[in-house]
């Protein structure tokens, strides 16, 4: 079943007198419980995509469906709305709130939601045993390391059993060995959670733990091995 | 949400005790400032300014200048309207303006309890009617003199024993010092016997103050002596002239004070939010709509205001409340005293100023651009 799907979606910034199209007539489609993994090199408009899925842009032209809901045409507060129920966002540079602990942390997408304490406890309590870091609940920000971050933020991106979790190099700051930590935890909650998930990385390395790999270069999509897609790049492009 | 809030203010701990602090002051000067304008407020408007008069030597103003015949109050008894007339002696340390002025008003004892509006806290009035040299004193005196019942006060040429202290609901009142009239006419240097200051009279309801104003003065131009007659408030208010100018002025100092805090409170948080911009992104990202990002802004500029507002006009009214302080001229004096409506008025206006302060960096934190907020560092 198809969850995410982007038609001719396009997006242009202004940069001085310079027009830069990151995205031009992109068409995607990603199924229910896939993950997704997006390359390409720098300024190729992979975080666009990322942040036009996750409703944080909009595009010029184009429609994108999330679940059967065309966000493209939500306004800012339904859009809010929208990511408070359905998506959960992994950042590369953790962006943890300092001031909250860890469990507060993860708990913050929960308090946008109709749920009872009782329900916030137990989904927060989920999130931090799946990620391994209930001993550290009560621990701020700067008492953790990196990886252990990155982990609470990615129990925060689940907490709200969100539809579709995104992720921006997720293991973009971090080192070799809590990276290959990380690429474990986003495939268990791929596997064992069936999220569906949408990464982008340079890392070939990490790009590789996707059940689907896709490469963007200059705003149209090629597959893994660099081979342009089909129709006009307008493909399903299923694994 | 409301312990980001909190956790927020208690991060930046130094810059949330300035703010609050500075709050505080502000507020505090405002709440001085305030009890000074209800104390004049007070003074020339309410029951015992209206409906009474007082009849003064024409064309004097300082106490020490005016010197009517004492049997005038005969005479003023005969006007229609008036119910009673009480001959007063003033006496005053300083006819300029002061803080610490220090007024007796010689009236008959039996006339004093009867008439004015005021009830012993300690000392009996027998003693005050029956020992020469008695005086009951205003607690805002005794409080700044510290004086109690019993002691022997002196100053200047007079000399008086405490016979009781009393308060008053006309707060004015209460930095006076009463003693006999006949004590008071013959202390060394007034040589005022067979003469008083001013005569009080108490009107019967129906009475137009005015009118009989006027024929009070019209009655006693046949006398030795003019007079002018005016209702009480009028009186004080013409006394006290150059302060009520002052006094106009500094509402102006109530105004700054509160342009103060708006300015301290709304740098503080416009700082706050520039700080942090890209928290209020990532909020927003995770689900947090623009209007409660907004709202979350606002709780924190009302916070800061609310709790330095409260703690400096809370201050102000402890202060103001324990210590009894007046401004004067002439022998008539402006009461500060602490009050409902401006413990109310400090709250009402730190809360909206915490409210108007918030506005524009709670704007800024509901419209971030998101996407570019999220890039820096």
């Amino acid at each position: 079943m198809t969850l995410v799907e982007l038609n001719h979606v396009s997006k242009s910034f202004s940069k001085g007198d310079e027009t830069i199209t990151p995205l031009d007539d992109v068409s995607l489609q990603i199924d229910a419980g896939e993950f997704v993994s997006l390359m390409g090199p720098s300024g190729t408009g992979k975080s666009t995509l990322l942040n036009l899925v996750s409703g944080i842009d909009r595009p010029d032209s184009g429609t994108i469906h999330v679940d059967g809901t065309e966000i493209t045409g939500l306004s800012r507060s339904k859009l809010a709305d929208w990511r408070a129920a359905n998506l959960g966002y992994i950042f590369q540079t953790h962006n943890l709130i300092p001031v909250l602990t860890a469990y507060e942390n993860v708990e913050l997408p929960t308090l946008l939601l109709p749920l009872s304490s009782a329900q916030r406890r137990d989904r927060v309590q989920l999130a931090l045993e799946a990620v391994g870091l209930v001993d550290r609940a009560e621990h701020y920000p700067r008492q953790l390391s990196g990886g252990q971050e990155q982990r609470v933020g990615i129990a925060r991106a689940i907490v709200a059993h969100p539809k579709v979790v995104v992720a921006d190099e997720p293991t973009g700051s971090l080192d070799t060995e809590t990276s290959q930590q990380i690429q474990v935890l986003l495939q268990r909650l791929n596997q064992e959670l069936n999220i569906t998930l949408l990464m982008v990385t340079h890392d070939a390395d990490v790009a590789a733990i996707a059940s689907r790999q896709l490469l963007l270069d200059h705003g149209r999509f090629l597959e893994s091995n660099g081979a342009p897609q089909s129709d006009n790049n307008k493909a399903s492009l299923s694994s | 949400m409301t312990t980001y809030v909190l956790k927020t203010l208690l991060r930046h701990r130094v810059r949330t005790m300035l703010t609050v602090s500075g709050a505080a002051v502000a507020m505090f000067v405002y709440c001085f400032v305030g009890s000074v304008q209800e104390g004049l407020a007070r003074l020339t408007t309410g029951s015992d300014a209206d409906r009474s008069l007082i009849v003064f030597q024409e064309n004097r103003f300082c106490p020490t200048s005016s010197r009517l015949p004492e049997d005038y109050s005969d005479k003023i008894m005969d006007v229609a309207g008036v119910r009673q007339v009480m001959p007063i002696q003033v006496w005053t340390n300083n006819c300029r303006a002061s803080l610490d002025i220090v007024v007796f008003n010689g009236a008959a004892p039996d006339q004093i309890q009867s008439s004015r509006p005021v009830e012993l806290t300690a000392g009996d009035w027998q003693t005050f009617q029956t020992r020469r040299d008695a005086a009951i004193v205003g607690r805002n005196v005794a409080r700044r003199r510290g004086l109690a019942v019993g002691d022997q006060f002196s100053i200047g040429d007079v000399s008086v024993y405490v016979a009781g202290v009393f308060r008053s609901t006309v707060p004015s009142e209460e930095n006076l010092i009463y003693t006999s009239l006949r004590f008071l006419q013959y202390t060394r240097g007034l040589d005022a016997a067979g003469l008083v200051t001013q005569h009080e009279v108490l009107l019967n309801e129906d009475a137009d103050p005015d009118r009989v104003a006027s024929q009070i003065d019209q009655v006693l131009r046949a006398g030795p002596v003019a007079t002018t007659t005016r209702r009480k408030g009028a009186f004080q208010a013409s006394t006290l002239s150059d302060l009520v100018d002052l006094i106009g002025f500094a509402h102006w100092l109530g105004y700054a004070c509160v342009a103060l805090v708006l300015s301290l409170v709304a740098t503080t948080t416009v700082m706050s939010v520039q700080d942090r911009i890209k928290e209020y992104a990532v909020l927003q990202t995770i689900g947090v709509r623009p209007l409660r990002a907004l709202r979350l802004v606002l709780a924190e500029s009302m916070i800061l205001c609310l709790v330095g507002g409260v703690t400096g006009t809370l201050l102000a009214g402890a202060v103001l409340g324990l210590g009894g302080f007046a401004i004067g001229a002439e022998g008539a004096t402006i009461a500060f005293r602490p009050s409902l409506s401006l413990i109310l008025s400090g709250t009402i206006v730190s809360l909206l100023v915490g409210i108007v302060a918030g506005i524009a960096p709670a704007i800024q934190a509901a419209t971030v651009p998101i996407v570019d907020a999220l890039r820096q560092a």
